[in-house]
C-alpha cells in the first residue's frame, strides 16, 4: 500500500513531503472512512438544512422558501406540545436514572456476595431492543389483563388502577418508567466502577471526624462521584432527545390526542403521512441545535468544574 | 485499560467487606439482610416481566387468562413453531445476521486504518479530522433522518439490506474511530519502530502487530455496535420499507399490529429474538463490562 520509494524522502516540495512522509499513507487510510462519513453523515447534515429551506414535497421541482418552515414550526401547535414533551421526558429521564443508578450503585458495592449476578440481572434490560422493551411495557401496562393493574390488585391497591398508556394525563409519564427501566442497569454499572475507584481511606478519616453515613456520602461520595455523574449526564442526554421514537412508536404512537408526541414521531408523521419533507428536515434540525447546545453546555460546565473526559 | 480495569478492583471490595463483617453487629446485619432484600426487589423488578414472557410463550391461549402470574402448566412449544412461522422469523433472521454482520465488517475495516491513522501517523490536517469526528459525536443521525432517507433513496438504497449496513457503519464511524484510536494511542511505539526498520509497511504493521494488540477495542465496538444495529427499529423503519428485506424488529412491531390478540404467540415471537441477545450478554458480562467501564471510568 504504502510505495514510498526512499529516494523521493529529500525532495524539497511540500507536496513531495507530504507524499514522501506519512501524508500518503495517512490519506489512504483515512480515505474509506472519509468516503463514508461524507456520504451518510456530512451529506445529509448540509442536504437537510437545504431542505428545511425549501418547500418540497419529495418528488416535484423544490422551491425557495427561505426560514418560512421554520416560522411555521414557532406557531405549530402540535410541534411545540412535542417539544415540551420531549423536554419533560429528557429531564425526568435524566435525573431519575442518575438518582436511581447512583442508589442500586450505592446497594451494589454494600454487597459482595452475588455482586455479579446482581449487576448482570440489573444490565439485562440494556441489551435488549426498544421494541421488544416497548411490546413487553405494552402488556404489562395492559388495563384488562397487564400485570401492573394485576399487581394493584393483588395488594389492595385496586383504586391506583389506571389506563396507564389510554390517559393523556399518565401516558407520557409510564413512557418515561419504561426508558428508566431499561437503561437503570447501565447507568448503575458505570456508577458502581467509579464507586470503587473511591479511597477508603477517605472513608476512614470521615469516619474518625465523626461523620455519620449520610455526612459521609454527602462529603466523601457525592463529591468524588462528580466527575461520573457528568458521565452518566452527558450519556443519558443525548440518548434521551433522540432515542425515543421506537418506544413512543411502539408503546402510544404519540397519542392518545398527540400527549405523548415527541420530536422524533413527530417528524417521521410529517415526512411520512403528510409528505411535507421539507418541514420536516427543519424539525429534524431544530432538534438538532437544541441537542448540540445541551451538549455544549453540559460540556463546558463540566470544562468549568475543572472535569476531565 | 480494558478487561484488567476490573479484578483488583473486586478485590479490594472483597477486603473491605471482611474488615467490615468482623465488626458486623446484630445493626450490621439487619442492615445487610435490608440492602440484600432491596437488591432482590430490584432484581424482581428487572427479571419477573421477561419470566412473565417466557412463561407466557408455553401457555395456551386460556391459561394465559386464567393464569397470569405463575408458571404454565403444560409447556406448548407448539406456540414457537407458529410465531416462527406467521411471524416469518425466518427471513427476518436472515436479514438481521446479514445486516448486522456486514455492517459490523464495514465498521471495522473503515474505522481501524483512520483510528490508527490519527494516531500514529504526522501529517497535516489531523486535528482537523479529529475535530470532525468529535462534532459528528454531538449530531445524532436521527435528527438527519429526512436527508438521509433522501440520499439513500438518491443512490438506490432503500429496501437495500447492504445499503442499510453501510448507514449503520457510518452512523457508529466517528464513536469507533474515536474508541479505537485510543486504543492505538497507548501501545508502545518501539514495536512499531523495530517493524519499520525490518522495512515493513505501514499496512503490514497496522494487520500484523497492531490490530493483535488492540482486540479488546475491536471486541468493545463489536459488542456495542452489535447490539445498536441488531436493535435498532428506527433507521431500519427509515430505510427498509419492503417486508421482504425487514430484520427482526421491523417483523415484531408489523405482527404485534396485525394479530394483537395472539398473546401467547406473540410472547413466543418476543424470547425468540430476546433470549440470544441476553445469552450472549451473560456468556460475555465480563468483557462487556470491563469495556463498558473502561471508557467511563479512568479510575
Amino acid at each position: 500500500m504504502s510505495t514510498r520509494p526512499r529516494e523521493a524522502a529529500p525532495s524539497a516540495s511540500r507536496f513531495g513531503r507530504f507524499v514522501s512522509g506519512d501524508g500518503a499513507t495517512a490519506f489512504v487510510m483515512i480515505l474509506p472512512a472519509a468516503i463514508l462519513f461524507g456520504l451518510f453523515y456530512l451529506w445529509p447534515f448540509v442536504n437537510g438544512f437545504w431542505l428545511s429551506l425549501h418547500n418540497w414535497d419529495g418528488f416535484s421541482d423544490p422551491s425557495w422558501a427561505g426560514l418560512s418552515n421554520y416560522q411555521r414550526l414557532a406557531h405549530d401547535r402540535i410541534f411545540l406540545a412535542a417539544l415540551r414533551n420531549n423536554l419533560i421526558f429528557v429531564v425526568a429521564v435524566v435525573v431519575l436514572k442518575n438518582v436511581l443508578g447512583l442508589g442500586l450503585a450505592l446497594l451494589l458495592n454494600r454487597v459482595v456476595l452475588g455482586r455479579t449476578f446482581f449487576r448482570a440481572a440489573a444490565f439485562v434490560p440494556v441489551t435488549m431492543s426498544f421494541v421488544a422493551v416497548g411490546l413487553l411495557w405494552s402488556w404489562i401496562y395492559n388495563p384488562v389483563f397487564g400485570l401492573l393493574n394485576g399487581a394493584l390488585d393483588l395488594f389492595g391497591l385496586g383504586g391506583l388502577k389506571q389506563s396507564w398508556l389510554g390517559d393523556a394525563d399518565i401516558a407520557l409519564y409510564s413512557i418515561i418508567v419504561v426508558d428508566v427501566w431499561k437503561w437503570l442497569g447501565f447507568h448503575a454499572v458505570i456508577y458502581l466502577a467509579g464507586l470503587q475507584t473511591i479511597p477508603a481511606v477517605l472513608y476512614e478519616s470521615a469516619k474518625m471526624d465523626g461523620a455519620g453515613p449520610v455526612q459521609r456520602f454527602w462529603h466523601v461520595t457525592l463529591p468524588m462521584m462528580m466527575p461520573i455523574v457528568f458521565i452518566n449526564t452527558i450519556l443519558g442526554l443525548s440518548g434521551a432527545f433522540v432515542r425515543n421514537f421506537d418506544i413512543v412508536y411502539v408503546l402510544t404512537k404519540g397519542g392518545p390526542n398527540h400527549a405523548t408526541e415527541v420530536v422524533l414521531t413527530y417528524m417521521m408523521s410529517k415526512a411520512f403521512q403528510d409528505g411535507a419533507m421539507s418541514y420536516a428536515a427543519a424539525i429534524g434540525y431544530v432538534l438538532f441545535l437544541i441537542v448540540g447546545l445541551a451538549s455544549v453546555g453540559l460540556l463546558a460546565l463540566m470544562r468549568r468544574q475543572r472535569l476531565e473526559v | 485499560m480494558s478487561a484488567a480495569a476490573n479484578p483488583p478492583l473486586s478485590r479490594d471490595g472483597a477486603a473491605d467487606h471482611r474488615h467490615s463483617v468482623r465488626r458486623l453487629g446484630a445493626r450490621g446485619i439487619l442492615e445487610l439482610a435490608g440492602i440484600y432484600a432491596a437488591l432482590v426487589l430490584l432484581l424482581m423488578e428487572t427479571i419477573y416481566p421477561l419470566l412473565w414472557v417466557l412463561f407466557g410463550s408455553l401457555k395456551t391461549k386460556q391459561e394465559m387468562l386464567s393464569n397470569i402470574w405463575g408458571p404454565p402448566s403444560s409447556l406448548v412449544f407448539q406456540n414457537y413453531v407458529d410465531a416462527w412461522r406467521i411471524a416469518g422469523m425466518g427471513s427476518r433472521i436472515v436479514s438481521s445476521v446479514f445486516v448486522t454482520g456486514s455492517a459490523l465488517f464495514i465498521l471495522v475495516a473503515v474505522a481501524t486504518p483512520c483510528a490508527y491513522a490519527l494516531a500514529r501517523l504526522r501529517f497535516p490536517g489531523r486535528g482537523l479530522v479529529l475535530a470532525v469526528a468529535v462534532a459528528a459525536m454531538l449530531v445524532p443521525p436521527q435528527v438527519m433522518a429526512i436527508p438521509l432517507f433522501m440520499v439513500a433513496r438518491d443512490l438506490g438504497l432503500i429496501n437495500n439490506r447492504l445499503g442499510i449496513a453501510f448507514v449503520y457503519a457510518a452512523t457508529s464511524l466517528p464513536l469507533s474511530v474515536f474508541i479505537l484510536r485510543s486504543f492505538f494511542v497507548t501501545l508502545p511505539a518501539d514495536l512499531e519502530d523495530a517493524a519499520r526498520v525490518d522495512g515493513a509497511s505501514r499496512l503490514a504493521i497496522l494487520i500484523h502487530i497492531m490490530l493483535p494488540l488492540i482486540r479488546p477495542g475491536v471486541a468493545l465496538i463489536l459488542i456495542f455496535g452489535f447490539i445498536e444495529i441488531w436493535n435498532d427499529f428506527f433507521l431500519a423503519f427509515l430505510l427498509l420499507r419492503d417486508p421482504a428485506v425487514q430484520t427482526i424488529p421491523l417483523g415484531l412491531v408489523s405482527f404485534f399490529q396485525q394479530y394483537d390478540s395472539l398473546w401467547t404467540l406473540y410472547f413466543a415471537a418476543l424470547t425468540i429474538t430476546t433470549l440470544p441477545v441476553i445469552v450472549v450478554f451473560i456468556a460475555m458480562q465480563r468483557q462487556f463490562i470491563a469495556g463498558l467501564t473502561a471508557g467511563a471510568v479512568k479510575g
